[in-house]
């Protein structure tokens, strides 16, 4: 067994109720890239922070080249070698690249003063073996994700690190980028380096690694060599069951147009983009993180403003300054981010559902709060909301009911049209289903729904029909029925390869 | 799982009932004790000055003369913001009172060119805060100097003493032995709870408070709601130019209620407003004024100098924060520190233990309320948790010692 | 990239980006407005006048710049300053024979103290710094009256030695002048070149990854805030010092000023930005404000409005091109689309 560099049996670690790794394996040979994948919220990030020494395992083993080690803060970690990427850069980004590079190991002259000549030049000699267009003495708030990734890893080189762990690297990196990236990770494996390699996509793994591990649902689930596991059985593995059981079957007809988007533009967000949505229909807006997603149902609901084309809603052409206006023309959004942009979590569940509509219980100057709780319990208990009470703050419930009682909120209002942005993000299987079972019904009662949604497996199981976005553009239309995870994959990467070639 | 009929309709009314023993440990409650004790001190202690006619009736009107800022400064702390120019702009304010008396205006129009003046520069506060994005305190301390400047700029080293007579009548008379700064104090704080607590504006502010990203997706106009909250604080410094100019005998000078602002701020913070928004209630602020009008007085008959006052009002100002501040992130910080010597890992498995023992008593807190099980049954069951309580304390305690030499 | 040579034409052609340019060509105008309307300004005794006077405030601005950088705020720091003048006056004023620079690092020694109690709130107790440092703003007030029995110190009670550490010259330049420009090259130094400093830049730049990278908050923002009291400790000893004048009271206001100029110096409240160079700049800025309203008759009410206007503007600059930058950005971005 001595020639696992590092080797992880059995690691449980818990948040308040909520595991988030039960009994997870792992071993990495030196020298080697091995990727872990899993779904959302199967626990990869937290595992990472694990062996970082961030977060304290509440039981479980680790050694480091044979010998076992239990860090307890980053800095211990960094000293046996482990350097870790994380998938939001955490960089500092008002200092320059230089200072980046080397916070905690600065070099300083006989007087114990830095020396910034020294540390410039080391600095510079680092990044040029990675890229050329990387000014050291610049802020690193000023470069692109990518450029601030390979700073990243030039920092975890400039510390000699042996295990790196790199956190969703290609998350939000154009083709070419990537390119580069799997160029640099190959030389360091090349060097010695062993290499974590965190993603979900597949492309990732078949281009570096030769191992796989799995998790699911905070899980381990197994441990393969890539050239011996088909494509199948792995998203199998990953989702857990076959994907027709994962989603409830469809009962809404798509009925009249009710929403049409016509050729929207956003400078440096998005440019050209139409579709439309019918009563009753579920339409998926899909793509890469960062192709222009988010950006353009904000723009539906008023947080932004489409620099050009037009909305039209049931024929007429509408104008939505704010969310405000938004609302009141029936348009909802559920947000990505439902901590911050969903809840308030230090007010009640009840004030939380009405807060969007609460023109409805004002009676002369005051709030009937009677009414508030009587029309939230009703709404809550529609769409099967787990809590103690309604008066309990949203903190204290689990990420899917979490996300019933922004739905509840929504659904406080009188709208037409739903905007769901990655609804199911950071929830488990189970809660999974019953916000799919929230989404048919709602199609049934005749909203329109816009998902937007990063997993395919969703989007194929619950959408009507599926828009894809690549670069802030619409690449491609499809019907569900007959389409593939390899079409829209295809529509999300087409012109990546167009401008590979040009 | 999936099948619907099964799922009972959960039971989601508010099961938590007014609780005595929690009304009476309450934030609030607790002003009120502080405020009786030091009436008792008093009447304890100077029983002939406290029973004495007009004794009360003066310490509360000393300390009403910033009491409308108080009112203003609660809205402004709730969305988390901070006003430091509201004592210049209650200067302003009651300079723009006293030059239209001098030029001939009568009192209603000149007193209402007071609170109006008040208002524009509350919205001036405003404007800058919400639409171009600055921190309020950058403007707010600016703006402290650009209003007082401009009162200098026009006043100089002149006394301006033209002031409609109710001012006085305000700041020291009574009706029925209870002063009329106090009944007007009163009646807008009034005004001030209802909007905070019963309106769909005082939601607006606990919203943006809390979170106003999330406040502005679920459609609330926040740049709005916070122009309109400076432009209220505004109007009520243009009101507090009425009671703090009645109390200096009617005379306005451009030197006059400098660090009024950090008074009203300390008021709000001791009334259990959060600096950092979204908690607090409106009658805390309110019993606080009137515990500084009897705490300085009280002082001032211990005679401890003015001067060396402020030295109470700083520690309770950094005491009040620090209790309500006391929240479980510090108290784990200490418990890592003195109890786990530091180290995360002992931290962990203490947690982790305390959750498993948490997770078995409400086992048995479930068991005993079922009505299925016979007693024997219970009893059983219960005594099966007990154990494994038991084995889960002693393991944790054998491992913590480990961990511990191990660390040595 | 790096080696890229800096001809006089690339200079030029980067000095409009550079973040104090347009500080220093409103410096410039006002130099030149000065000199039109009251050339008297320009003699070596007015510009070392003007300096010995706002000495005070430039080591207040720089103490309170420590805080900021890890995005807090000192309010207490005239407080501060009121109590380590009283301290040292009082106790000067009984022992007229001690040497004077006893008096220099006592001030001192009274300015870490009142700073490691706010830098405890802050850093240790999680209190937010401004309410944290408005109540020891009046506490440390409070103990100046104390300490002082409410009594004024009027210049012959001051002992030779005591007033010469401000206003004694050293090659013809007070010695307040040489403390401030000693402070300022060992600010520059720390800030610039040492573990710690560059510490307070990573604290106020992005606490979490701080956080990550195993820097240890409390501790500096501890040292901030200590900087800070220990610059405002020696302020009060050298500004009685200065004047020769003492009570309790003095100095109250100041830290609206120190705040003042940190902020028009391009320090970000939010912590994290902000150069010794820019707060010097903005230091001399409005040293300058003062002294030439000063000279001009009639018009020294105008003072703080004009200081508040100032500020008003500066960071409304600062917003729109902000604002202006990130509309390039998406330009460049919407290219690529």
């Amino acid at each position: 067994m001595g020639n696992y560099i590092l080797e992880l049996k059995d690691v449980v670690k818990t948040f308040g109720g909520v595991t988030a790794l039960d009994g997870v394996h792992f071993h990495l040979k030196k020298g080697e890239i091995h990727a872990l994948m899993g779904e959302n919220g199967a626990g990869k990030s937290t595992f990472i922070k694990v062996i970082t020494g961030v977060h304290q395992p509440d039981s479980g083993v680790m050694l480091i080249e044979g010998e076992e080690k239990s860090f307890r803060s980053t800095n211990e970690s960094a000293k046996v070698g482990i350097a870790a990427i994380y998938q939001h850069v955490t960089s500092f980004p008002d200092l320059s690249v230089t200072e980046n590079i080397f916070m905690g190991q600065e070099i300083k002259n006989k007087v114990g003063l830095y020396n910034w000549k020294l540390m410039t030049q080391k600095a510079n000699e680092l990044i040029s073996s990675l890229s050329s267009e990387i000014d050291v003495s610049k802020p690193m708030g000023t470069l692109s994700v990518a450029k601030q990734q390979l700073v990243e890893i030039a920092k975890a080189l400039s510390r000699d690190a042996n295990i790196l762990i790199m956190d969703e690297p290609t998350a939000s990196l154009t083709r070419t980028e990537c390119e580069q990236l799997y160029r640099i990770t190959e030389r360091l494996r090349d060097e010695g380096v062993s290499i974590i390699f965190i993603t979900h996509k597949f492309e990732d793994m078949y281009r570096l690694a030769t191992k796989v591990t799995v998790l699911r649902d905070a899980q381990y689930i197994g441990c393969w060599d890539v050239d011996k596991i088909s494509n199948q059985k792995l998203i199998a593995e990953m989702v857990g069951r076959e994907l027709s059981q994962m989603y409830p079957p469809k009962t809404a007809k798509p009925g009249d147009i009710l929403l049409e988007v016509n050729h929207i533009s956003k400078e440096g967000y998005f440019k050209n983009v139409s579709f439309d949505v019918r009563k009753g229909e579920i339409v998926a807006l899909t793509g890469l993180v960062g192709a222009g997603r988010t950006e353009v149902v904000q723009s539906l609901f008023g947080i932004m403003r489409p620099d050009s084309g037009s909305i039209r809603l049931e024929g007429k052409e509408i104008n939505v300054k704010s969310s405000m206006e938004a609302l009141r023309h029936g348009i909802g959004l559920l947000p990505e981010d439902r901590q911050m942009e969903g809840l308030i979590n230090e007010l009640p569940i009840y004030q939380n559902v009405s807060s969007a509509a609460m023109y409805k219980f004002n009676k002369g100057a005051l709030l009937q709060q009677e009414e508030e709780i009587k029309n939230a319990i009703a709404l809550c208990q529609k769409i099967q909301l787990k809590a103690k009470d309604i008066s309990m703050p949203p903190s204290s419930l689990s990420g899917g009911n979490q996300q019933k009682v922004v739905f509840a909120k929504l659904l406080s209002c009188d709208l037409k049209v739903l905007i769901l942005d990655e609804p199911t993000k950071g929830i488990d299987v189970g809660a999974k289903y019953s916000i799919y079972e929230i989404m048919n019904e709602l199609a049934e009662r005749g909203y329109g729904i816009i998902m937007v949604s990063s997993e395919m497996p969703e989007v194929l199981g619950m959408a009507d029909r599926i828009v894809v976005m690549r670069s802030g553009r619409v690449t491609a239309e499809f019907e569900t029925t007959g389409t593939t995870q390899e079409m829209i994959l295809e529509a999300s990467l087409k012109q990546k390869e167009e401008e590979r070639a040009s | 799982m999936n099948d619907k009929s099964k799922v009972a309709v959960r039971d989601l009314t508010v099961k938590d009932k007014f609780s005595f023993a929690r009304f009476l440990v309450q934030w609030e409650m607790i002003l009120i004790y502080i405020l009786i004790a030091i009436n008792v001190y008093l009447m304890v202690m100077r029983p002939g000055l406290y029973f004495a006619p007009g004794t009360i009736q003066s310490i509360i009107q000393s300390g009403m003369d910033l009491s409308p800022l108080v009112l203003g400064m609660i809205f402004v702390l709730m969305l988390g913001d901070i006003d430091v120019s509201v004592a210049s702009i209650m200067i302003l304010a009651a300079m723009a009172t006293g030059l239209s008396m001098d030029a001939g205006i009568p009192v209603v129009p000149a007193v209402l060119l007071g609170i109006i003046v008040g208002a524009l520069c509350g919205a001036f506060n405003g404007i800058l805060v919400a639409y171009c994005s600055m921190p309020a305190v950058i403007v707010t301390i600016s703006t402290q100097m650009l209003f007082r400047g401009i009162v200098q700029v026009i006043l100089d080293v002149n006394v301006l003493s033209n002031f409609p007579t109710f001012y006085n009548a305000l700041a020291w008379t009574n009706i029925a032995y209870v002063p009329i700064s106090l009944l007007v104090f009163l009646a807008l704080g009034v005004v001030f709870i209802i909007v905070l607590h019963k309106s769909a504006f005082g939601r607006k502010l606990y919203m943006i408070g809390n979170n106003p990203v999330a406040t502005q997706y679920s459609g609330i106009n926040v740049k709005a709601v916070k122009l309109q909250v400076f432009v209220i604080m505004g109007m009520m410094a243009g009101i507090a130019s009425i009671f703090f100019v009645g109390r200096m005998g009617g005379g306005v000078s451009s030197t006059m209620g400098i660090g009024l602002e950090l008074n009203a701020i300390a008021i709000c913070v001791l009334g259990g407003i959060s600096t950092n928004g979204g908690r607090g209630k409106a009658y805390g602020p309110i019993i606080s004024t009137l515990i500084m009008a009897f705490l300085i007085y009280t002082l001032g008959l211990l005679n401890v100098e003015a001067n060396s006052r402020v030295i109470m009002t700083g520690f309770i100002l950094i005491i009040a924060v620090l209790i309500r501040n006391l929240n479980k992130e510090i108290l784990a910080e200490i418990k890592l520190r003195l109890l786990y010597q530091s180290n995360k890992n002992i931290e962990a498995l203490n947690n982790k233990t305390a959750e498993n023992i948490g997770n078995l008593k409400v086992l048995i807190g479930e068991t005993k309320k079922d009505g299925k099980l016979s007693t024997t049954d219970k009893a059983e069951k219960i005594k099966k948790y007990e154990s494994q309580i038991v084995g889960l304390k002693e393991k944790c305690k054998q491992q913590t010692k480990a961990m511990k030499q191990q660390q040595k | 990239m790096t080696k890229e040579k800096t001809t006089f034409l690339s200079l030029l052609k980067r000095l409009p980006h550079m973040r104090n340019f347009g500080l220093i060509m409103a410096f410039i105008a006002l130099l030149i407005v000065a000199a039109i309307i009251t050339p008297a300004m320009y003699s070596w005794n007015s510009i070392i006048n003007m300096l010995q006077n706002n000495a005070v405030f430039g080591l207040l601005s720089m103490g309170v710049m420590f805080v900021i950088l890890t995005g807090g705020i000192d309010l207490s720091i005239a407080s501060t300053l009121g109590l380590s003048g009283v301290i040292t006056t009082s106790l000067m004023s009984e022992n007229m024979n001690v040497p004077a620079i006893v008096w220099v690092l006592l001030g001192i020694g009274v300015g870490i103290f009142c700073g490691a109690f706010n830098g405890f709130l802050v850093g240790y107790l999680k209190m937010v710094p401004m309410i944290a440092t408005l109540g020891t703003m009046y506490i440390f007030r409070g103990f100046a009256f104390l300490a002082s029995g409410g009594d004024w110190w009027f210049p012959h009670q001051f002992s030779d030695g005591y007033v010469n550490m401000a206003i004694g010259r050293f090659l013809g330049i007070p010695n307040i002048i040489w403390f401030f420009v000693i402070i300022l090259i060992l600010s520059a130094i720390f800030l610039g070149y040492t573990a710690y400093g560059r510490r307070i830049y990573a604290v106020g730049t992005n606490k979490e990854s701080a956080r990550i990278a195993g820097i240890k908050q409390e501790r500096i923002i501890l040292l901030a805030f200590t900087l800070c009291g220990a610059l405002s400790g020696l302020a009060g000893m050298l500004f009685t010092a200065n004047y020769a004048i003492c009570n309790h009271a003095i100095g109250t206001g100041f830290e609206m000023t120190a705040i003042a100029i940190c902020i028009l110096g391009g320090v970000s409240i939010t912590g994290g930005r902000g150069k010794v160079d820019g707060v010097v700049i903005a230091f001399l800025m409005m040293s300058v404000i003062t002294y030439f309203i000063s000279l001009l008759p009639g018009l020294s009410v105008w003072q703080s409005a004009i200081q508040g206007g100032i500020i008003i503007i500066a960071v409304l600059i600062n917003v729109f091109t902000i604002r202006s930058s990130e509309k390039r950005v998406l330009k460049e971005r919407g290219a690529l689309i």
